[in-house]
């Protein structure tokens, strides 16, 4: 295999900012606009700073507003070069091969290490071993053709987003399957969060600074990765933006990144060296999700819909990640990383040999869509944002084909749809107060987990879905209990419980969460249709066969005990 | 400057009345235009004629005006002689009966296209042909499919407008193509001026109501491509589906009625299918609920107090 771009980066880094700063300038027709844009946004976001840095920052962001209209225009151009230069370089990652080599191996004897403490000293030397890894987190998907693609194309990863241990995961899975590591905008956050910033730092992870909002920030990352893509840097992409809060696959995506693609691609065909860029949609699926408490709070919680940074989480506690991988690590294929089928930036499939197929089959050159009707190579923004919208239709298409669903997310999707029967009023909100009111017998609910999943064995055939190997060939009851196994353990609170009179409902907020996995399938009650998008059409099951004795309508298997108020 | 020989070079597929029309309208504008048909449509010296789709595939602004039943067919067959910088536009009406697709869905899946365009609006094929004074809207998320289809049909006796939301517009022209039946049923049965307008607008306003739960924008009803459209079918007492509706208030079965269309309309089977999308996103659809009755051979006389209930 040849070397990937980025064992190169730290030689090319100073080009590349250089690049970057030069285009983001050249490209500002409306300096004193830009400039001020800039500076209101700055000037609100550190309004009631108190940090002195950060009061000192925000003073200068003030005496620039007051100057600026009085600035010549060299001045204004020399202070917006200034300004760029600074963001440019913040943004800039870095890579060091050593670290990537070092971090690699350690990588796994750290999980290893959290995991098995004991085993940990017993023989160190296992530790740096990958297989530890290899035997937790699953990979499916077109691998070998990935491998060979990348050899003469761009990757561009975009996997769906769950969990900040998700970086970890993905990295470690590129690695596992050969292929190269790939550069991406991490958020600047994650570069204080005491655990996660020793893998961020030197893994090729460039910053992002969700807090600046004004235009030429947002300019300066679409830039910067246009220049890594055209240069032939693979990449890696997040494009739900951020973990998805409800735990819903993503229907929409946040595409200002991927978006620089569709020019990167131009721009190397304008250049007379054409370097095809394939996108690589991919899910991460956990049996548990790290976050699950705090991402479901705040999708719930009316006041956090804005909240799109959070510090404080179970990613930045050490005892709830050690927890959760050993919870994870755990249980066999609680980790399933499937790669998607590769599509160019217009969404054609992409053959081993790296040809852009349309729907039909037929192939069509790339090329040609960036061509204008004369036939020339042209750069066309508006245009390219409406193909990367399509882009995004398709990766969100790939994105519920390849969701592998496991246990816990069907159980749960059986446990709230009872919920919601026995619910005094439909909404959502009711149901989930709904809390440890619910006992189901265990016959009932394993009889009513094997009709979804044949239902859903069936939408497999029909490549709409993905099942894990247990969920797809294990008992109803089986698969109950593993769900129950996962859910014990790691959370605060347990989802479902084992009693001696059946299985209780506990937590609703929970089990929302993780039958949310299912909902754009239609698999599971679908609250959580992004705005302006219709919810999945609930699919129809056909109802569970007689369990024994008299044929009884399904309501009268379930037990109800109301806690008195 | 140097010529450019592609920029107005239009392919235009099917020769039947709304594909010569388009045609010709090009023609006017300036376009030097192939037409690919079996057909012989009247003569005009700046419309070539041929049956090789690669000629037409020489166009980059292609225009498809084929029935809808064939289109499929025509698209699969032209897929194979396009690439990713041809933009294609349509002008059919109608939706997929079995999935409801749109055309545009349809093109995407049978050719290489991406940029595409559907056109709609009130505007007839008599008027294109002889110019008297008209208006069009073309729906497309490209600006380019907006300029060229501008560029190639705006004359001084047609009026081009674009809209972004081509689903929004395929939808409205099929629905409106729904709703037609039902205004010339009304106009037969002697509804006056009033009771048109509101049986119109009601129809409008749940169409709305309709495209929303299809992803498109309700705005779109409410322009050129929907309220426009239905409009100019009070007049027009040609329009087939407006034909079989009088017919249908006049007591002839829907056999007989649709013989008197002359023409295949697509309405008919749409509109049982537009009840039960409306049905499985739980939205009231009382307008399609009637014209279903109507196709069934319900009487005015029973119609009215449902309307009013």
């Amino acid at each position: 295999m040849t070397q990937a771009p980025i064992f190169g980066f730290n030689q090319h880094r100073e080009e590349i900012v250089r690049e970057v700063v030069q285009r983001v300038v050249a490209g500002q027709k409306d300096v004193l606009h830009v400039l001020n844009d800039a500076a209101y946004h700055e000037t609100k976001r550190l309004e009631s700073a108190r940090r002195p840095d950060e009061v000192k920052e925000r003073e200068e962001w003030r005496a620039l507003a007051r100057q600026l209209g009085r600035m010549g225009e060299g001045e204004r151009r020399r202070r917006l070069t200034e300004l760029t230069e600074r963001y440019a370089w913040d943004v800039a990652g870095n890579f060091n091969p050593r670290v990537h080599a070092v971090s690699k191996r350690i990588l796994p004897s750290l999980v290893t290490a959290l995991l098995e403490p004991t085993m940990f000293l017993k023989n160190p030397s296992r530790m740096l071993d990958l297989d530890v890894l290899k035997s937790h987190v699953t990979l499916e998907g077109p691998i070998e053709k990935l491998r060979g693609l990348v050899e003469n194309g761009t990757a561009v990863f975009v996997p769906t987003h769950l969990s900040n241990f998700d970086s970890i995961v993905f990295g470690y899975a590129l690695e596992a399957a050969g292929l190269p590591p790939a550069t991406y905008g991490a958020g600047k956050n994650l570069f204080t969060n005491p655990i996660l910033s020793f893998f961020m730092h030197n893994l090729g992870a460039y910053r992002v600074d969700r807090r600046l909002r004004h235009n030429l920030y947002k300019d300066i990352l679409k830039t910067y990765s246009c220049v890594l893509l055209e240069n032939g840097y693979h990449s890696l992409f997040f494009p739900g933006g951020t973990r998805s809060r409800s735990g819903g696959i993503e229907r929409r995506l946040k595409l200002g990144l991927v978006g620089s693609a569709v020019e990167a691609y131009a721009r190397t065909l304008l250049a007379g060296k054409e370097r095809r860029i394939y996108f690589v949609p991919a899910t991460i699926n956990y049996v548990i999700t790290l976050e699950a408490e705090t991402l479901i709070a705040d999708y719930l919680s009316e006041a956090g819909k804005g909240r799109y940074i959070i510090e404080d989480d179970e990613s930045s506690r050490f005892e709830r990640l050690f927890a959760f991988t050993r919870k994870l690590f755990d249980m066999k294929g609680g980790v399933i990383v499937r790669f998607g089928e590769p599509i160019d930036p217009f969404g054609n499939a992409v053959d081993d040999a790296g040809q852009s197929h349309d729907a039909r089959g037929r192939p069509v050159d790339p090329a040609s869509y960036v061509k204008n009707r004369s036939g020339e190579v042209t750069l066309d923004s508006v245009r390219d944002a409406q193909y990367t919208r399509e882009l995004g239709e398709a990766i969100c298409r790939a994105y519920a084909r390849d969701t592998v669903a496991m246990s816990t997310h069907v159980v749960a999707s059986v446990c709230f749809d009872r919920l919601r029967q026995i619910s005094p009023a439909p909404d959502l909100f009711t149901v989930l107060r709904q809390r440890d009111v619910l006992t189901l017998s265990r016959d009932d609910l394993a009889a009513a987990v094997c009709v979804l999943r044949d239902k859903m064995k069936e939408m497999e055939d029909a490549g709409q879905i993905r099942l894990s190997e247990h969920v797809r060939t294990a008992s109803g009851g089986d698969i109950v209990e593993r769900a129950i196994r996962a859910f014990a353990g790691y959370h605060t609170t347990r989802a479902i419980e084992s009693r001696p009179d059946g299985i209780a409902v506990c937590d609703p907020n929970l089990l929302f969460y993780y039958q949310n996995r299912l909902a754009a399938h239609g698999l599971a009650w679908d609250q959580i249709a992004p705005p302006g998008m219709l919810p999945a059409v609930p699919v129809q099951l056909r109802p569970p066969p007689p369990t024994s004795g008299p044929v009884s309508r399904p309501e009268s298997a379930v037990s109800t005990e109301r806690s008195a108020a | 400057v140097t010529a450019q020989p592609s920029k107005k070079h239009i392919g235009v597929l099917g020769g039947g009345p709304w594909g010569v029309a388009l045609a010709f309208a090009a023609a006017r504008a300036g376009a030097e235009v192939t037409m690919h048909t079996r057909r012989t449509p009247p003569h005009n010296d700046h419309i070539g004629i041929t049956t090789d789709y690669a000629e037409i595939a020489k166009a980059s602004l292609i225009v498809v005006a084929v029935p809808s039943t064939v289109v499929r067919d025509v698209l699969r067959s032209l897929g194979d002689h396009l690439d990713g910088h041809h933009l294609v536009v349509h002008g059919i009406r109608g939706l997929s009966t079995d999935s409801l697709e749109t055309v545009s869905d349809v093109l995407r899946s049978e050719t290489p296209v991406r940029r595409c365009g559907a056109l709609g609006g009130p505007v007839q094929a008599t008027e294109l042909v002889h110019g008297r004074p008209s208006a069009m809207i073309v729906g497309s998320r490209f600006p380019e499919v907006l300029a060229a289809v501008t560029d190639a049909f705006q004359s001084s006796s047609l009026r081009v407008s674009g809209t972004h939301d081509i689903r929004g517009l395929e939808w409205a022209s099929a629905l409106v193509g729904c709703v037609a039946i039902g205004v010339g049923y009304a106009e037969q049965a002697g509804a006056g001026p009033g009771l048109l307008a509101a049986l119109i607008s009601g129809a409008v306003d749940e169409c709305a109501r309709l495209l929303v739960m299809a992803g498109a924008e309700e705005r779109t009803m409410l322009g050129l491509g929907g309220y426009g459209d239905l409009l100019a079918s009070i007049a027009l007492a040609h329009r087939p589906e407006v034909v079989i509706g009088k017919a249908l208030a006049r007591g002839l079965s829907l056999d007989d009625a649709c013989a008197e269309a002359k023409l295949r309309v697509e309405a008919i089977s749409l509109i049982p299918r537009v009840i039960a999308f409306a049905k499985e996103h739980r939205v009231k659809a009382p307008t399609f609920d009637i014209l279903a009755e109507i196709l069934k051979g319900a009487r005015p006389e029973t119609l009215i107090p449902r309307l009013f209930a």
